[in-house]
C-alpha cells in the first residue's frame, strides 16, 4: 500500500490555497446596519500558516468583517472569498473548513465539557483526536464538569477546543484570551503558533496589543470602520519612528535643545523634572536612532553635561494604536 | 507500506472533507437535545401542561355523537393533538431563543452545522416526545384507536408543524422569558381554532371555515377519524362508519394542508430565523 499525501488532485473549485494563494480574501468590504455604516471599505488576504490580527476601538468594525467571512451577513457591496467561495449562509465546501472562536462563548451550559466537546466532534466533518484537544487546551481534569461549573477563562479555553476538534484550515479567534489568566494566555498564545506554524490560515482580533505583537505576521488597524494602518508588525512600527529619551539638564532651557535631522522634540513634566523626547522618523530605519543619538552626544558633549536616564526604543504597537484611536482629522501617515 | 508527506504541507489542501451528513448531524443532535430536555427542569413543564387539556374530559356531560362514541371521545381524541401543539410552540421557541443568546446557535453553524441539522434536531425530539406521551394518554383513556397509524401520522404531522411554529417564534422574541409568555399566544390560539377546547362544529361557518386551514384542526380532525374510524371530515353531524382505504381518502387533504403547512413554515423558519442574538 502506497499512501502519497501531497499527489491528490486538487478540488475543482479553484480554491487560491490549493495552489499557495491565500485562504480568505477580502475586497473593499462594505457593511450597512440602515443608515450606519459599520464597515467602510475593507481589503486583506489570509494566506496558509499566517495570523493575521484585526485591531481596533470597540465598534470599529471588526467583529461585523469576521461576520461576514463567517457567512452571517452578506456584503453591502464590496467581496469576500473563504477557500475561493462566497462564505454566505455557510456553503458545503466552505463550513467544514473553517471553524472560530465567537466574541461571546456559546457552550451548553448543562452538558459536561466532554460531552459539549464529543457532540462538536461527532457534528464535525474530520474531527481530530478529543483526548489531545482537550490536552492541547488544559482541561483533561475538567473533562466531567458541566461548563456552568467552569471558570471565566476555562470556558474560553473549552471554546478554542471546539475550534480546534474539526481540525480547520481557517480559523477566527474572536477576542479568543478574554478573561484567561497570564499563565493560560501564555499556553494559549503557544497553541494558537503551532497552529499557524502548521498552515491553518488565522483571523485575530484582540484588545491585548501584546497578543497581536506576539502572534502577527502582518496586522491592521480598524477605527470607525476603515483600515488606518496595515502591514507586517515591523513594518508598521517602523512608519512611526524611534523614540529617544532623556532628562533634559537643568541648566538648559527647553528652547535650547538642539535640533536634530530627521526627528521632532517634544518635552514632558514629569515627576518634577522635564523630559525630552525626539522622535525619529527620517532617514534610514536601520540607522536612524544611531543618528539622532550620536547627534545628542556630540550636543551633550559641548554642553559638558551628560544624557541622564537616556532611553532609545522603537514605537510600540499601543503608540500606533492611541494615535489612531484618538485620530479625528486625518493626520495619519500613509 | 511507502509513506510520503510534505514536507511543509499545506493544511488541508489536498484532504477531501465529508461531513456526516445532514441525517446523521441531526441524529446526533436530538440525542444531545434528549440530554438537555431532561436535565433542564423547566421543560418537563411543557410535558405536564398538555396534560391539563384532560381533566375538563372527565366532568364535562357527554353525550351520543355517533355509533358507541360520545362527545368526549372526539374531545378526548382532539386533545392528544394539545400535546404536540403545546410542546412543540412552547419547548424550541424558549431554549432557541435561549441558545441564540448563549451563542450556541451561532458557533454550531460556524463549526459547520447545517441548519436543517439544527432545526430537525430539536423537531425530532418534539416528535419524540409527543408520540410517547400520546401513547401514553391513549393508553390510559382505555380505548385502542380503529387506525392506530392515521393517529401516530396525525399526531406526527401536528407536532412537526407546531415545532416550526415556535421555532418561528424566537426571532420575535428578545430571550427566553419573553419567548415564554409570547409562545402563550400562538398556543391559545390554534388550541382555540383547532377543535381541542370545543368542537369546531361550535363556531360559526365562516370562523370554522378558516379554522380548517389552519395547522392544527386538520390534525385534531385526523385524530377523531382515526380513533373513531368515522369520516368526521365533513363535521361530526352525519359521519359514518367507513373502512381504511375510505378513511385514508376522507384524510387526504387533511394531510395535504398539513404537508403544506410543513413546508411552508420550514421556509419561514429559514428565511427569517434570527441566529445573532445583536439587533441592528
Amino acid at each position: 500500500m502506497t499512501t502519497t499525501a501531497n499527489t491528490e488532485p486538487a478540488a475543482a473549485n479553484q480554491d487560491p490555497a490549493q495552489t499557495g494563494g491565500p485562504s480568505v480574501v477580502v475586497r473593499d468590504l462594505h457593511q450597512h446596519y440602515g443608515d450606519f455604516e459599520a464597515v467602510k471599505g475593507v481589503s486583506f488576504e489570509i494566506r496558509p500558516g499566517e495570523l493575521f490580527a484585526l485591531l481596533g476601538t470597540n465598534g470599529a468594525g471588526k467583529t461585523t468583517t469576521i461576520e461576514t467571512l463567517e457567512g452571517f451577513r452578506r456584503p453591502s457591496s464590496g467581496s469576500a472569498r473563504v477557500f475561493g467561495r462566497d462564505p454566505f449562509d455557510q456553503p458545503a465546501g466552505v463550513r467544514e473548513r473553517a471553524n472560530a472562536v465567537l466574541q461571546g462563548s456559546g457552550l451548553l451550559d448543562d452538558l459536561s465539557v466532554d460531552e459539549n466537546l464529543g457532540l462538536a466532534s461527532d457534528l464535525a466533518a474530520a474531527p481530530r483526536d478529543a483526548d489531545e484537544v482537550l490536552g492541547l487546551v488544559d482541561l483533561t481534569d475538567k473533562r466531567k464538569l458541566r461548563v456552568r461549573q467552569l471558570s471565566g477563562g476555562q470556558k474560553r479555553r473549552l471554546d478554542l477546543a471546539l475550534a480546534l476538534i474539526s481540525d480547520p484550515e481557517v480559523l477566527y479567534l474572536d477576542e479568543p484570551t478574554t478573561g484567561m489568566d497570564p499563565e493560560a494566555r501564555n499556553e494559549t498564545w503557544k497553541l494558537i503558533s503551532e497552529l499557524k506554524e502548521s498552515g491553518v490560515a488565522i483571523l485575530l482580533t484582540t484588545h491585548y496589543l501584546e497578543e497581536a505583537e506576539r502572534l502577527a505576521d502582518r496586522l491592521a488597524i480598524m477605527h470607525r470602520g476603515r483600515v488606518h494602518v496595515e502591514g507586517t508588525l515591523a513594518g508598521v512600527l517602523a512608519g512611526w519612528g524611534d523614540r529617544v529619551s532623556f532628562l533634559v539638564p537643568s541648566d538648559v532651557r527647553t528652547a535650547d535643545l538642539p535640533e536634530v535631522d530627521g526627528a521632532e522634540v517634544g518635552v514632558q513634566a514629569r515627576d518634577q523634572a522635564l523630559w525630552a523626547t525626539y522622535t525619529v522618523t527620517g532617514g534610514e530605519v536601520a540607522d536612524r536612532a544611531h543618528h539622532a543619538v550620536s547627534a545628542l552626544f556630540e550636543w551633550a558633549r559641548e554642553q559638558g553635561t551628560t544624557l541622564q536616564h537616556l532611553q532609545v526604543r522603537g514605537a510600540s504597537l499601543e503608540d500606533v494604536f492611541l494615535r489612531v484611536a484618538d485620530d479625528t482629522a486625518g493626520t495619519l501617515p500613509e | 507500506m511507502t509513506t510520503t508527506t510534505t514536507p511543509a504541507p499545506v493544511r488541508g489542501a489536498a484532504r477531501t472533507r465529508t461531513a456526516p451528513g445532514w441525517f446523521r448531524q441531526t441524529l446526533r443532535l436530538t440525542r444531545t437535545e434528549f440530554t438537555l430536555f431532561v436535565r433542564y427542569k423547566t421543560a418537563w413543564l411543557y410535558l405536564v401542561m398538555p396534560l391539563v387539556l384532560f381533566m375538563p374530559l372527565t366532568s364535562v356531560p357527554s353525550t351520543p355523537a355517533f355509533g358507541d362514541f360520545t362527545t368526549r371521545d372526539l374531545s378526548f381524541a382532539a386533545a392528544v393533538l394539545g400535546i404536540g401543539l403545546m410542546l412543540g410552540i412552547g419547548h424550541p421557541s424558549n431554549v432557541f431563543a435561549a441558545r441564540r443568546e448563549s451563542l450556541v446557535l451561532k458557533r454550531l453553524r460556524v463549526s459547520g452545522v447545517p441548519q436543517v441539522a439544527i432545526f430537525g434536531g430539536v423537531v425530532a425530539l418534539v416528535v419524540l416526545f409527543t408520540l410517547l406521551l400520546a401513547a401514553l394518554v391513549i393508553a390510559v383513556g382505555g380505548r385502542v384507536p380503529a387506525d392506530p397509524v392515521l393517529m401516530l401520522v396525525a399526531v406526527l404531522l401536528g407536532a412537526a408543524a407546531m415545532s416550526l411554529v415556535g421555532l418561528l417564534i424566537t426571532p420575535l422574541v428578545r430571550n427566553a422569558e419573553s419567548a415564554q409568555m409570547f409562545s402563550m399566544v400562538p398556543m391559545l390560539a390554534l388550541l382555540l381554532t383547532g377543535g381541542v377546547f370545543f368542537p369546531l362544529d361550535l363556531l360559526p361557518e365562516p370562523v370554522r371555515m378558516v379554522a380548517q386551514f389552519l395547522p392544527v384542526a386538520p390534525t385534531a380532525e385526523m385524530a377523531q377519524a382515526a380513533y373513531t374510524g368515522y369520516d368526521v371530515f365533513g363535521g361530526v353531524e352525519g359521519a359514518e362508519a367507513v373502512g381504511t382505504a375510505a378513511l385514508w381518502t376522507g384524510a387526504l387533504p387533511a394531510i395535504g394542508v398539513m404537508l403544506a403547512w410543513i413546508v411552508v413554515l420550514a421556509l419561514l423558519v429559514h428565511r427569517y430565523f434570527k441566529w445573532d442574538p445583536r439587533q441592528p
